[in-house]
């Protein structure tokens, strides 16, 4: 008889043995897979795992650079954030990873990145004085961005700050054109809003403004404190003080903005979050975006291409800094295991013709020097932002980058009192106070992270 | 006595053949040690940790982890919230399950037409849902203001504090079908020589409903009450796509009022990379969650009455 009775004692024994077979499964899987991994370096074919965006390194561009690299194959991942976090913490991380330029320091800081300068030494394809600036973010000397090896390379970039603008609209309400070469203050900018906006029954036709509220604020609070001459951190990156007058005045202008109702906030947030779709339905006149925001227009009607213009970053202060708030490139983990691999696919993406496709098309500007000559001029609004981004390109500066905390981490916070302040349940200085005494907080967790 | 007791044991268990029996309970016992207990475990490994996600080189960090969070208000609100959105929503999905369900167990005209379309919403994916709902709630171009308008109210803006608390009640009242089908199929197994009994004994309507329908499908409202509470702690999608954002997951723009228990959590592990204090906040969660189940399981002596079937006692 092969079915037997069975007792207590021995349901329980199976059923340990079960949960320990299911739990020695994935384990056993595990160390399969590593050995897969390992296989694949048998000098013949190399597989070079690969995370990015697939439509920003494409099918095709994967198929034409394993045609000019035969003893290559690529393996790839959608980027994903959270998957990323898991492989480098097991340390199986991918060979070649997306990563931004502002935002870097934390990986360089933890040690996981992999210094390029002895590949930048030697190639002939990538070298380090055709590097555009926004690649000094990918610097890290063990204490400050900005010197020391580089951690990655920038694929493209914009100066955030920029302001692009519908003619039509500002001659609705008779309202001279934003200047194409001289930047506007702050303050004049949020009244040109408020004249631009037009509002009924509780409801807005027409923003004057609108500032990718849902996109971050800490990019461009930084950019306001470093143009009156401030600062965000202290020298070692581990504190801030946002209580300073740049600080308050940059937060101030915030909650102006918000209390204006000029544009979309938490409190009127815009329906996709983004300014995008408001602004090409002619509901929203000047967007503060980067270059990049000139890829959107090329398939719009005649009339949105004969109403865009971009004009240069707004200032509120003396210094004319005019940064970019992300920057995104690719980076080589530490922990990789086809190093030499992947700097050819580093050659091949950032200089090769995938680069080069991307700089033609308009949506930002490239990481090398030597491809600027090939943004698109055809269009006349395009020829216009291209004149204002190469006057504006000697303003770059560079943002603070702490290694404890990321962006990411400051936009929750800044929304929240920066929220209570427009709605009048604190005060400003009560809003600066609360933001730095979280955002240390953070920053001291952070540190300890990665002490 | 006691050697009854073991060979009473001992007949329960030895009635199942045992390569049958294991092969039937194989799937779940490994999904619960894979997915349940192994997770489980890891959290609780990663609670004594200040891991960031991300970097290896962790270490200890004793209870400090469990410390920081009942100190820290930010979690105490979001808990105190997540009580709240239970406390109003559990009683409404049921009591409103129950009611549609009372008033589509009738001989009418078309009822399997008007079951289908209140089961409806409860089919539909959340995603889609609660991006339907977020459209309806828009200030300037949502229905639901054009509607009021004509009455001359608003426009209101749903989607920010303190609306946006009451626009997710909404939003997760709009599922309430899925209860409505439990409770018509209890409704539908209360005998009615029982209803009919009382009727006869001169009970009105109400009475019948009050002292003889509601006790026969209690065991239905404890079930209905038990998931539903545990589905209410645990809520996280509806909030994050309510929010203002063009991120999936973005937890950022939550507004505050719906900053729910579980958004907090998300945001202390994907916002400020904290894995070791988010995975204490899910243990500490993970307690509550089983204490207030445990609460509402003794207090069903008192209201739940569960009929026993004394031939198959015996």
């Amino acid at each position: 008889m092969l079915d037997r009775d069975i007792s207590r004692r021995r349901f329980l024994t199976g059923s340990a043995l079960a949960a320990g077979g299911a739990l020695g499964v994935p384990l056993l899987g595990a160390c399969d897979a590593s050995s897969d991994g390992d296989s694949s370096g048998d000098g013949k074919t190399v597989t070079l795992t690969v995370m990015y965006k697939n439509n920003e390194l494409t099918k095709e561009h994967i198929a034409d650079f394993e045609a000019k690299h035969p003893g290559i194959k690529i393996s790839f991942i959608e980027f994903d954030e959270t998957r990323l976090n898991a492989m480098l913490a097991s340390n199986e991380p991918p060979d070649f990873v997306r990563a931004p330029a502002v935002g870097s320091a934390a990986n360089n800081a933890q040690g996981l990145t992999t210094a390029l300068d002895p590949y930048l030494d030697k190639s002939t394809v990538l070298t380090k004085d055709n590097l555009m600036a926004v690649n000094e973010s990918f610097r890290w000397d063990g204490k400050v961005t900005g010197q020391g090896p580089y951690y990655g390379i920038t694929k493209d970039w914009s100066q955030d700050a920029t302001l692009w603008y519908n003619r039509a609209l500002f001659e609705q309400a008779k309202i001279p054109p934003l200047s194409t070469t001289e930047p506007i203050s702050y303050d004049e900018l949020l009244e040109i809003a408020k004249k631009l906006t037009k509002k009924s029954g509780g409801k807005t036709q027409v923003y004057g403004l609108g500032v990718e509220w849902a996109w971050g604020m800490s990019a461009p609070i930084f950019m306001m404190i470093l143009q009156q001459g401030g600062q965000v951190y202290n020298a070692d990156l581990t504190e801030t003080d946002m209580t300073t007058p740049e600080a308050k005045r940059a937060i101030q202008w915030y909650v102006d903005f918000g209390q204006a109702g000029v544009g979309p906030t938490t409190l009127d947030p815009a329906p996709d979050g983004a300014d995008l779709s408001l602004f090409l339905a002619k509901r929203m006149a000047i967007t503060q975006d980067g270059y990049w925001y000139g890829g959107n227009f090329v398939k719009e009607s005649e009339e949105i291409k004969n109403s865009v213009a971009m004009a240069p970053a707004p200032v509120m202060g003396d210094k004319r800094i005019s940064p970019t708030y992300v920057g995104w490139g690719a980076m080589i983990p530490a922990k990789a295991r086809h190093k030499d691999e992947a700097w050819k696919l580093m050659e091949y993406f950032m200089a090769g013709p995938p680069s080069e496709e991307r700089a033609k098309s308009g949506w930002g500007l490239p990481g090398l020097k030597s491809q600027l000559s090939l943004l698109p001029q055809e269009l006349p609004y395009q020829k216009q932002a291209y004149q204002t981004t190469q006057a504006e390109l000697q303003y770059a500066g560079q943002l603070p980058d702490s290694p404890y905390m990321t962006g990411g981490g400051w936009l929750p916070v800044l929304d929240k009192h920066i929220t209570r302040a427009i709605k009048k349940e604190i005060t400003v200085d009560a809003a600066c106070k609360a933001i730095t005494d979280e955002i240390n907080k953070l920053l001291k967790q952070g540190k300890d992270q990665i002490r | 006595m006691e050697a009854e007791r073991a060979r009473r044991g001992r007949r329960r268990w030895s009635r199942y053949p045992s390569r049958t029996f294991y092969l039937f309970v194989s799937p779940w016992v490994l999904g619960f040690a894979l997915l349940t207990a192994l997770p489980l475990g890891y959290a609780l490994l990663v609670s004594f940790t200040n891991f960031n996600g991300r970097n290896s080189r962790w270490r200890w960090v004793g209870m400090r982890n469990y410390t920081e969070l009942v100190r820290d208000a930010d979690v105490i609100a979001s808990l105190v919230r997540t009580l709240a959105y239970t406390a109003i929503t559990v009683p409404l999905m049921v009591a409103g399950g129950l009611g549609l369900a009372v008033l589509l167990n009738r001989r009418l005209k078309a009822v399997g037409l008007f079951r289908t379309i209140f089961f409806l919403p409860s089919v539909v994916p959340v995603v889609a849902m609660a991006i339907m709902w977020k459209l309806i709630f828009n200030r300037d171009a949502g229905i639901l203001n054009a509607i009021l308008e004509k009455v001359s109210v608003g426009p209101i803006a749903w989607l920010v504090d303190p609306n946006a608390f009451y626009a997710l009640i909404i939003l997760t009242l709009w599922g309430l079908g899925g209860g409505m089908v439990i409770m018509l199929a209890a409704l539908q197994s209360v005998p009615v020589e029982l209803e009919e009994a009382a009727v006869v004994d001169g009970a009105s309507r109400w009475h019948v409903f009050r002292h003889v329908t509601v006790p026969m499908i209690s065991p239905v409202i404890f079930f209905q009450v038990v998931t539903g509470v545990i589905a209410s702690f645990q809520i996280i999608i509806q909030p994050l796509l309510l929010a203002e954002s063009n991120q999936v997951g973005s937890v950022a723009l939550v507004p505050q009022s719906t900053h729910l228990y579980m958004v907090q959590v998300y945001e202390e592990f994907f916002n400020n990379n904290r894995y070791g204090f988010g995975s204490a906040m899910l243990w500490v969660f993970f307690l509550v969650i089983l204490a207030i189940t445990l609460v509402v399981q003794r207090s069903s002596r008192l209201w739940v009455h569960y009929q026993v079937d004394s031939e198959a006692e015996r």
